[in-house]
C-alpha cells in the first residue's frame, strides 16, 4: 500500500523522505547493530554456545527479563493511576508533580543508582524501617509455602540484592507509561463517562468496561517502552543490584564484564541474544497493540 | 411520563447558563428546545438528564409528578443520545446496545438469551438488524445515531433524551433521519425531548417548542403558534427570515393593509419575506418604492433583495417564480412593494 500510495499522492516528498529515513535508521540504528551480529559470527558454533548459554549467563537472562516485565507491568499499573490524577484532578503542585514524572529520564542513571541505594540501604531513608518489613515478610511467607526457594527468589534484603533492581528499573521506566497516556485520557470524551452512567454503568463498570479499554492501546504502547528501557538499563541497577553471579547479575552487566576482559565477540554473543530476544517481544507487544486497536480499521 | 420542571438555575462560575427555568412536558409529546448556541438548551437538558445539578437552591425536577432532582443520572430512567453519539467505539454495535443491559444488578440483569433477544429487536427498531457484529467506526453517522437512539432505548428509559441529534449530520441525511424521528416516536410514544439550534427541524417534527434565549424561556407553544405568533422580537427573527420596517415609512407609502392604526408611529414593524407582495411600479400608487439589487432564483422560490427608494433600506422579498416571471424584473428595475401582514412589538427600538 505503502509504495502503491508513491505513485499519485497529495503529500508530496515519499520518495525524499522514505530515502532520508532509511539513511537515517541505517547510520544511527542498523549498522551498528548489525555490527554486533557480525563480530558474533567469527566465532565458531560450541564458542557462541559456550558464550551464551553457561550457567551464569542462563541466570543473567532470567533475571533481566524477568525483573524488566515485573517492573513494566507495575509501572503500566501506578502509571496509569498517576496519569489518571493529572489528568483528571487539579491540586496544588500538580505543575511540580507533572515535572517530577520526567526526572527519570533526565537523571544520569548512575545519580539514580546511587541515591536510590543509599535510600533503601539498611541504614538509608528508607531501608531503615522498610528493610526489615521485606526481610520479615520474605522469611514469613518462607515458612507458609516452604517448598519454594523465596529467599533466592525475593532476596532477604532491599538495597544490593533483587529488590533494588525491580526498585532501579520501575524508577526509569514510569515516565514511558505516564508521558504516553497522559495525553489519551486528556483526549477521551467526558461523553463517554456520562452515556455510560445515564445506561446505569456504576463507575467500576465505566472504568473497566469504557475507559481502561479505551487506554488500553496507550498503556501497551507505555508498558512496551517501559518494558525495553528495563531491558537495556545498566547505569543504575548495577550500584543498586549488588552483583552476585547467578543471582543478582543482569545481563547487561555482563556484557560489560565481558567487554573489560576483552573479550569482545563474548560480549557481541550475548548482546545478539539479548537483540534477538528483545525484537520478538517488542514484535510481540506490537501485535497486542495491533489487537486492542482493531476497532480502528474500519 | 411527563417532566416539569421549576425555576431551574444552573451557573457555571459567573456564567449563567440557566436562569429561573421552567418546562413543562406533557406525556408521550415530541418537544424540541430551540434556541442559539449558548441558549442554555443543552444545559437545560444536561440538568434533566441529572448529568448537571442545577444550583443548590434553584428549582425541582419531577418525572410524572416524582421528584428527582436529587437522583444520579443512572437512577432517573433516562435514555441520553450524544450529540456525537458517544458509541463504545471498542465493542461491537451489539455489545453497544447490550451495555446497559449487562451493567444492571445480578437480580435484574435478564439472561443472556433475554439480552440477545432485546438487542435483535432494538436493532430492528431502528432497520440495522444485519451491523450487530461492526464496530461504530464501521458505520456512517446517521446508523450512529440510530445506534445511540437503541443503546438508550435497551434500558426501557421513561423518558428520551436527544442532544442536537441530527447536528452532526450532512443536510440530506438531517432531513431524513428527523422525519424518521418523528414516525418513530409516534411508534414508540416515549416522552421526548430534543435540542437543536435549527429552527425548520423544531418546526418540522416538534409537537411543541420551547424557544431560549440568553438562559431564558422566551416562548412556548406549537410549531405553528410561535411562527405564526412569535412572542417577541428574538422569536421572530430566529424562525425564519425576517425584514424589520419603519411604521413610518410604511404609513407614508400606504403599503399598511390592515392594523396601522395599532402601531406606533415610531415603531418597527416585523414583515416575513413571504409576506411581501412586489408590484409594478407606478408612480403615486400604493406601496413602497424600491429598486430590485438582487435576483435569485435557485430554488423552490424565488428571493429578491430590494433597496427602498426613500430610505435606502435594503428588503428582502419571497415570491413563486411564476410570479416573478409574470412581472418580468431585471436588476436596476422600480417596483412598489406592499404587505400581506406584519407585526409589531410596541416599544421595541433596539433592533
Amino acid at each position: 500500500m505503502a509504495f502503491a500510495r508513491a505513485k499519485r499522492s497529495v503529500l508530496p516528498g515519499f520518495g525524499l523522505s522514505l530515502g532520508f529515513t532509511l539513511a537515517y535508521l541505517s547510520l544511527i540504528v542498523l549498522i551498528p547493530l548489525s555490527a554486533a551480529f557480525i563480530k558474533t559470527a567469527g566465532m565458531s558454533w560450541a564458542e557462541f554456545l559456550e558464550a551464551v548459554a553457561s550457567p551464569r549467563v542462563v541466570a543473567s537472562y532470567k533475571l533481566s527479563f524477568g525483573i524488566s516485565l515485573c517492573a513494566a507491568l507495575i509501572n503500566a499499573f501506578f502509571g496509569f493511576i498517576l496519569s489518571w490524577v493529572l489528568v483528571r484532578y487539579t491540586f496544588p503542585g500538580q505543575r511540580l508533580v507533572d515535572a517530577l514524572v520526567d526526572l527519570p529520564f533526565a537523571l544520569p542513571t548512575a545519580v539514580a543508582g546511587i541515591a536510590l541505594s543509599a535510600i533503601y540501604a539498611r541504614n538509608g531513608w528508607v531501608g531503615t524501617w522498610l528493610d526489615p518489613i521485606w526481610a520479615k515478610g520474605v522469611q514469613e511467607l518462607s515458612s507458609i509455602v516452604p517448598w519454594v526457594d523465596w529467599p533466592s527468589w525475593l532476596g532477604t534484603k532491599l538495597a544490593f540484592d533483587r529488590p533494588g533492581i525491580f526498585i532501579a528499573l520501575t524508577f526509569i521506566g514510569l515516565p514511558f507509561v505516564v508521558r504516553t497516556v497522559q495525553p489519551v485520557l486528556a483526549e477521551l470524551e467526558p461523553d463517554l463517562e456520562e452515556a455510560a452512567a445515564t445506561l446505569g454503568a456504576n463507575r467500576w463498570q465505566t472504568m473497566t468496561k469504557v475507559i481502561l479499554p479505551e487506554l488500553l492501546p496507550a498503556l501497551i504502547t507505555g508498558f512496551a517502552l517501559a518494558f525495553a528501557r528495563a531491558l537495556g538499563e545498566y547505569g543504575s541497577v548495577v550500584f543498586i543490584a549488588g552483583n552476585q553471579p547467578l543471582h543478582s547479575e543482569i545481563t547487561p552487566l555482563l556484557i560489560m564484564t565481558k567487554l573489560e576482559q576483552y573479550d569482545y565477540r563474548g560480549a557481541t554473543a550475548i548482546a545478539s541474544v539479548m537483540l534477538v530476544t528483545s525484537f520478538v517481544l517488542l514484535l510481540l507487544i506490537n501485535l497486542l497493540q495491533k489487537w486492542s486497536r482493531r476497532y480502528y480499521r474500519v | 411520563m411527563s417532566i416539569v420542571a421549576n425555576n431551574i438555575r444552573k451557573t457555571f462560575g459567573a456564567y449563567t447558563a440557566l436562569d429561573g427555568v421552567d418546562l413543562n412536558v406533557p406525556r408521550g409529546k415530541l418537544v424540541a428546545l430551540l434556541g442559539p448556541s449558548g441558549s442554555g438548551k443543552t444545559t437545560l437538558l444536561r440538568v434533566i438528564a441529572g448529568l448537571e445539578y442545577a444550583d443548590p437552591g434553584s428549582g425541582r425536577i419531577q418525572f410524572h409528578g416524582e421528584d428527582v432532582t436529587d437522583v444520579p443520572a443512572g437512577k432517573r430512567k433516562v435514555g441520553f443520545v450524544f450529540q456525537y453519539y458517544a458509541l463504545f467505539r471498542h465493542m461491537t454495535v451489539f455489545e453497544n446496545i447490550a451495555f446497559g443491559l449487562r451493567v444492571k444488578g445480578r437480580k435484574e440483569r435478564p439472561s443472556k438469551s433475554g439480552i440477545a433477544d432485546r438487542v435483535r429487536q432494538l436493532l430492528k427498531l431502528v432497520q440495522l438488524e444485519s451491523h450487530g457484529s461492526r464496530y461504530p467506526n464501521q458505520l456512517s453517522g446517521g446508523q450512529r445515531q440510530r445506534i445511540a437512539l437503541a443503546r438508550a432505548l435497551a434500558v426501557e428509559p421513561k423518558v428520551l433524551l436527544l442532544d442536537e441529534p441530527f447536528g452532526a449530520l450532512d443536510a440530506k441525511v438531517r432531513k431524513e433521519l428527523r422525519r424518521w424521528l418523528r414516525q418513530f416516536h409516534d411508534k414508540i410514544n416515549l416522552t421526548t425531548v430534543f435540542v437543536t439550534h435549527d429552527q425548520e427541524e423544531a418546526l418540522e417534527i416538534a409537537d411543541e417548542v420551547v424557544i431560549m434565549n440568553q438562559a431564558k424561556v422566551e416562548q412556548v407553544g406549537t410549531p405553528q403558534q410561535v411562527y405564526d405568533r412569535p412572542a417577541s422580537p428574538f422569536v421572530y427573527q430566529f424562525l425564519g427570515n425576517v425584514n424589520v420596517l419603519r411604521v413610518q415609512a410604511l404609513a407614508e407609502a400606504g403599503a399598511l393593509a390592515r392594523g396601522a392604526a395599532a402601531m406606533e408611529a415610531n415603531g418597527q414593524v416585523y414583515v416575513r419575506p413571504h409576506d411581501i407582495e412586489v408590484i409594478p411600479h407606478v408612480p403615486g400608487a400604493m406601496g413602497i418604492t424600491a429598486i430590485v439589487r438582487y435576483i435569485h432564483t435557485a430554488g423552490p422560490a424565488a428571493r429578491l433583495t430590494l433597496e427602498q427608494v426613500k430610505t435606502r433600506e435594503t428588503v428582502e422579498v419571497e415570491t413563486s417564480r411564476v410570479t416573478l416571471a409574470n412581472l418580468d424584473l431585471k436588476v436596476g428595475d422600480l417596483v412598489n412593494l406592499r404587505m400581506r401582514q406584519g407585526h409589531s412589538f410596541d416599544g421595541d427600538y433596539t433592533i
